[in-house]
C-alpha cells in the first residue's frame, strides 16, 4: 500500500480547530511575556532594593510575584504545553515537524523552565526570609533563565514562518533551520513587547500600593519601561516585515480582516497614552483600569498579531514545506524528506490516507458523500470549516445554488494543480474531484443537515445492500447442503 | 488477528513516522523518557496526596490534622507546578519517538485533550482559591473556609489524571483507532469521546499518592524537627501518619498492581510474568518492607531517604511500564522505535546534555540550597560565603550560556 503521513481529522464544527489553537496561543503570549519581562523587572528592582536597602520595592516584587504566579505562571505553564496539546489535535504533522527538528531545542528550554518555576516561589515566598544580596541574586538568575526560554522558543517560532537560512533545505543540521534575520528581528520585537506587556499588567498591582510616593516612583518607573518598550517594539514590527517571505506579504494585504491594522495602530496608540496618564497622574491608576488595559491589550493586540501570524504563514504550517492540511508538498534534500505530492498525484487522497476506511477507499455513487466530506476533511478543514461558523467558512467561497459541475471545475482546475496563491496543491483522482464537489454543494446549499440526511441515505442503503447478500449466501448455503443431503 | 491485519497495522504505524527523523539515538531519547517520567509521576502523586491532607484536615475536628492540612498545601501547591513542568519532558520525548501513537490517541479524544488544559487551570485555581481565603488566618487549627473549593480542586486533578491514563491507553491499541474513527458506520470528526482505559492501571497510578505522601510526611517531620521552634510532639504524630501510609498505601498498590497486570490486553504476551512485569510488583511492596525496617523510631538519616526511595520504585515501575509499551507494540504489532530514522545533530543534542548538567545542575544546586536553609532557619536566613559563590557562578554561567547562543547564532546567521 502507498500510504502517507496523515492523521485522523478533529473538526471542531463552532469556532474551527484552528481557532481553539489561536485562542490557547495568545493566552500563552499574554501569560508567558509578561512572566519573562516581569522577571527581568525583578531582578532589576531587587538589585536597587539590595543596593538602596529597601523594604517596599522586595514588597511590590512580593505583591507582583505572587499575582503573577497565580494569574500567569499557573496559566502559563499549562497553557505552553496547551499550545503543544492543540496543535496536536489540530495539525499532528506541523508540530511533528517542530517538534522532530527541536527536540533538543525544546528540552533545552525545559532546563530553563524548571529553574524558572522553582525561582519563582523562591522570590515570592523568599522576601523576608533571605537577606537582600541573596534575593538579588536568585531574582537575577531568574530573570536571566526567563528570557533564555524566549531565546529559545522565537528561534522555533521563527522556523514556523521560514527556516533560518535558505541552505537548511539542501543541507539540513538546527542551526541553519534555526538561525536567520527573522529569529533575531523576531527575537527583538518580543522583547520589546514583553516589556510592554509587563508595563500594563503590573499597573494592576501598582493601582493597589497605598504610599502615594512610592506608587508615582513605580508608576513612573513602568511607565517610562511601557512608552519605550511599545515605540521600540513598533519600530522592530516594521523592521520585521522585511524580513518576511513576499507569500507572507502578499497574504498581509490580502487576507487579512479590514481591521488588523486599525487596530494595531489603535492599540500602541492607546498604550501609549496609557502610559503618559499613569505617569501624570499615578492617582488614575485603579485595578479596573488597568485589569481593563490588559484585557484590551489581549483582545485588540495580541489576538489580531498571533492571528495575522498564522494566516501569514499559508499555504505553509511549518518550515515552507509542510502544508496546513498536514501534506508535505516539498522537497527538503537535507533531511531526506520526500515531498508526498506525487504520490497523491498517482493514487489520490482516499488510498493514501492511511485512516481512509475500507469502504471510502473507492469512491462510487452509494458513498460519494461521505468520500467527498472525508477530502474535504482532510484537504480543507483545518483552514476553512465546514460548518456555518468557524474559521473562514467553506460556504461563503462558493455563490448560492452552484452548479457541481462548476465547482467540480473550480476543484480540478485551481485545487488539485495547485493554481491559487494562498493553498495548499490538493491532488486528487477524478472520482475524488466528483465527490468533493458533491460535497462541497450538498453542504453549500443544504448545509450540515443535509450532508448528514444524505450520509445516512448513503449507510441505509450499504447496510441494506449488506444485509440482502447475506440473505442470498444463507440461501446459497441452504441449497448446497440440501443438495448434498 | 490475523497476520494480514497485524501487517496492515504495523504499516499504518510506519507510515505515520515524521518523515523528519529524529536528531540522537532512539534509546536516549526512551531513557530521557522514563527517567523524566517517573520524576512527573512522583510530583503528580505528592500533589494528589497533599491535596487529600489538605481536604481531609479541613473536614477533621482535629487541630494536628488541621496543622498538618495547612502546611500540606504549601507543598501541594509547588507539586502542582514542578508536576506541570516536568511533565512536559516525558510529553516531549513520547511524541518524539511514539509520534505515530500519540498524535493519533490525541486526535481521536480531541475534545479531551483541550478540557485537560482547561480543567487542569480550574483545578489548579480552585486550590489557589482555598489558599487565600485561609493564608491569612495565623491559627491553623481554626475550621477553613471554602472547603468545597480544596474539594473541587482535588476531584479536577484526578479527572485530569484520568484523560492522560485513557490517551496513554489509546496507544496501545492501533487494532482498534480506525474502528474508534468510525461510531455507527459513520466516520467521526468530533474526538469527543474517550476510548480506552484500564481502570487497575489508572487506580494503581493514583493509589501511589499513598505512600509518596507517606514519605513527604516523614522527611517533614526529619526537615522541620531541627528548627528552634519546632513541635515535636506534632512532628513525630505526622511522621507515624507517614510511615502507616507508605506500608498500607504500598500493600494496596501491590495488590492494584497485580490487578492491572492480570487485566493487560492479550497483546501484551506474556508480560505479567515477566522479569519486568514482576519486578514492578516487587518493587512497591519492597518499598513497604523497606519502610518496616529502615524507618524505625527516630530514623535520622533513613526519613530522608524515603522520598528518594519512592523516586526509585517509580523510576523502576516506569521502566516496566516502558517495556510494556515496547512488548505491545514492537512485540506484537512490530513496531520498534529503534529503527527511527536519525539525522544526526551532534550540536543540539550537546548542547541540551550540557544545558542539563551544568545550568540545571549549579543553578538548582544553589537555589535548592537556599530554599533549604532557609526552611530550617528562623528569621532571615544569609549564606555563608561558599553559597554566596555558588550564586554567582550560576549567574555567570546563565550569562555565557546567553553569550553563546548570540554568538553561535550571529556566527551561522553571518555565514
Amino acid at each position: 500500500m502507498d500510504l502517507i503521513s496523515l492523521y485522523p481529522t478533529w473538526y471542531e464544527p463552532t469556532v474551527g480547530s484552528g481557532w481553539v489553537v489561536a485562542l490557547i496561543a495568545t493566552f500563552h503570549v499574554l501569560a508567558s511575556h509578561t512572566s519573562v519581562g516581569a522577571a527581568l523587572l525583578f531582578a532589576y528592582l531587587s538589585h536597587k532594593a539590595y543596593r538602596e536597602d529597601r523594604e517596599d520595592l522586595l514588597d511590590f516584587i512580593k505583591k507582583y510575584g505572587l499575582f503573577l504566579l497565580v494569574f500567569t505562571y499557573v496559566a502559563g505553564s499549562i497553557t505552553g504545553p496547551g499550545i503543544w496539546y492543540s496543535t496536536t489535535v489540530a495539525s499532528p504533522n506541523g508540530i511533528g515537524a517542530l517538534i522532530h527538528s527541536f527536540v533538543w531545542k525544546w528540552a533545552t528550554e525545559w532546563v530553563f523552565f524548571v529553574i524558572e518555576v522553582v525561582g519563582v516561589y523562591m522570590i515570592v515566598y523568599l522576601v523576608g526570609k533571605v537577606d537582600k544580596r541573596t534575593h538579588m541574586k536568585i531574582s537575577v538568575i531568574f530573570g536571566l533563565a526567563s528570557w533564555a526560554t524566549m531565546l529559545i522558543i522565537v528561534g522555533i517560532l521563527s522556523f514556523m514562518m521560514l527556516p533560518g537560512k535558505e541552505q537548511w533545505f539542501a543541507d539540513g543540521g538546527y542551526l541553519n533551520g534555526f538561525y536567520g534575520t527573522n529569529t533575531f528581528i523576531q527575537l527583538g520585537m518580543r522583547t520589546a513587547f514583553m516589556f510592554t506587556i509587563t508595563a500594563v499588567v503590573g499597573g494592576i498591582v501598582i493601582a493597589g500600593i497605598k504610599d502615594p510616593a512610592f506608587k508615582k516612583e513605580m508608576a513612573r518607573k513602568l511607565g517610562w519601561l511601557g512608552i519605550i518598550s511599545t515605540i521600540v517594539g513598533a519600530l522592530m514590527f516594521q523592521w520585521y516585515l522585511t524580513a518576511v517571505p513576499e507569500q507572507a506579504l502578499l497574504v498581509m494585504e490580502n487576507r487579512l480582516p479590514d481591521y488588523f491594522m486599525p487596530s494595531i495602530v489603535a492599540v500602541l496608540a492607546g498604550t501609549l497614552a496609557y502610559f503618559i496618564i499613569t505617569m501624570i497622574r499615578p492617582q488614575t491608576l485603579v485595578q479596573g483600569f488597568a485589569g481593563a488595559m490588559a484585557v484590551i491589550i489581549l483582545v485588540a493586540g495580541l489576538w489580531p498579531e498571533e492571528t495575522a501570524r498564522e494566516s501569514m504563514r499559508k499555504p505553509w504550517v511549518a518550515g515552507q514545506y509542510v502544508y496546513s492540511n498536514q501534506v508535505i508538498g516539498r522537497d527538503v534534500p537535507g533531511m531526506d524528506i520526500k515531498s508526498q505530492l506525487p504520490l497523491l498525484e498517482k493514487v489520490g487522497i482516499l488510498k493514501a490516507h492511511p485512516f481512509t476506511p475500507e469502504h471510502l477507499r473507492e469512491v462510487n455513487e452509494g458513498n460519494k458523500i461521505q468520500a467527498g466530506e472525508f477530502i474535504a476533511m482532510t484537504y480543507c478543514s483545518n483552514c476553512h470549516s465546514p460548518s456555518e461558523t468557524g474559521i473562514r467558512p467553506l460556504h461563503r467561497y462558493f455563490p448560492e445554488g452552484v452548479s457541481q459541475e462548476r465547482v467540480a471545475k473550480y476543484v480540478k482546475g485551481v485545487l488539485t494543480t495547485g493554481n491559487i496563491a494562498y493553498m495548499p496543491k490538493m491532488p486528487m483522482t477524478d472520482s475524488e474531484v466528483d465527490a468533493l464537489a458533491a460535497y462541497l454543494v450538498l453542504n453549500n446549499n443544504g448545509g450540515q443537515a443535509a450532508v448528514t440526511a444524505a450520509i445516512d441515505s448513503e449507510i441505509a442503503q450499504r447496510d441494506r445492500a449488506l444485509a440482502e447478500k447475506n440473505a442470498s449466501d444463507k440461501v446459497a448455503a441452504l441449497d448446497f447442503v440440501q443438495e448434498v443431503k | 488477528m490475523d497476520a494480514s491485519q497485524v501487517a496492515q497495522v504495523t504499516e499504518m504505524m510506519y507510515a505515520l513516522r515524521n518523515p523528519a527523523g529524529i536528531p540522537t539515538f532512539p534509546i536516549i531519547f526512551i531513557g530521557l523518557g522514563v527517567l523524566t517520567f517517573a520524576l512527573h509521576i512522583l510530583f503528580v502523586q505528592l500533589m494528589l496526596g497533599t491535596s487529600a491532607i489538605t481536604l481531609y484536615g479541613a473536614f477533621r475536628e482535629n487541630a494536628y490534622w488541621r496543622r498538618l492540612g495547612a502546611a500540606m498545601l504549601e507543598i501541594a501547591k509547588v507539586s502542582v507546578s514542578v508536576a506541570v513542568v516536568i511533565g512536559v519532558a516525558p510529553l516531549l520525548f513520547v511524541q518524539v519517538i511514539y509520534d505515530p501513537h500519540w498524535y493519533t490517541s490525541n486526535v481521536l479524544s480531541a475534545d479531551w485533550v483541550i478540557a485537560f488544559i482547561v480543567i487542569l487551570i480550574l483545578a489548579y485555581w480552585a486550590m489557589y482559591y482555598f489558599y487565600f481565603r485561609n493564608s491569612k488566618n495565623a491559627d491553623k487549627t481554626a475550621v477553613p473556609s471554602s472547603r468545597w473549593s480544596m474539594l473541587i480542586s482535588l476531584a479536577l486533578m484526578l479527572v485530569v489524571g484520568f484523560i492522560m491514563h485513557s490517551l496513554t491507553s489509546q496507544i496501545l491499541h492501533p487494532e482498534l483507532w480506525k474502528e474508534w474513527y468510525m461510531q455507527n458506520g459513520k466516520l467521526d470528526y468530533s474526538g469527543d469521546q474517550l476510548h480506552a482505559f484500564n481502570i487497575w492501571r489508572y487506580a494503581f497510578f493514583i493509589s501511589m499518592s499513598i505512600p509518596v505522601t507517606g514519605a513527604m510526611l516523614v522527611t517533614y517531620r526529619r526537615f522541620k524537627s531541627v528548627r528552634e521552634d519546632a513541635d515535636h510532639d506534632y512532628l513525630n504524630w505526622a511522621a507515624e501518619v507517614g510511615k502507616k501510609w507508605i506500608k498500607v498505601g504500598s500493600v494496596i498498590a501491590t495488590v492494584l498492581y497485580v490487578m492491572w497486570m492480570v487485566t493487560l490486553p492479550e497483546t501484551a504476551g506474556n508480560f505479567a510474568t515477566s522479569i519486568w512485569g514482576i519486578l514492578g510488583g516487587v518493587a512497591v511492596i519492597g518499598y513497604a518492607l523497606w519502610a518496616q525496617l529502615r524507618l524505625r523510631g527516630e530514623a535520622r538519616f533513613c526519613s530522608y531517604m524515603a522520598l528518594p526511595m519512592a523516586l526509585v520504585i517509580g523510576l523502576v515501575v516506569a521502566i516496566s511500564r516502558e517495556i510494556l509499551r515496547y512488548d505491545i507494540l514492537n512485540g506484537f504489532f512490530h513496531y520498534d522505535f529503534f529503527d527511527y530514522k536519525i539525522v544526526m545533530d551532534w550540536y543540539s543534542t550537546g548542547l541540551f546534555f550540557l544545558t542539563f548538567a551544568i545550568v540545571g545542575g549549579v543553578v538548582l544546586s544553589y537555589f535548592l540550597t537556599i530554599a533549604w536553609k532557609s526552611g530550617q532557619t528562623v528569621g532571615v536566613y544569609t549564606p555563608g560565603a561558599g553559597v554566596n559563590k555558588l550564586g554567582t557562578l550560576s549567574i555567570w554561567i546563565v550569562v555565557l550560556w546567553i553569550i553563546q547562543f548570540f554568538v553561535v547564532g550571529f556566527y551561522v546567521w553571518a555565514q
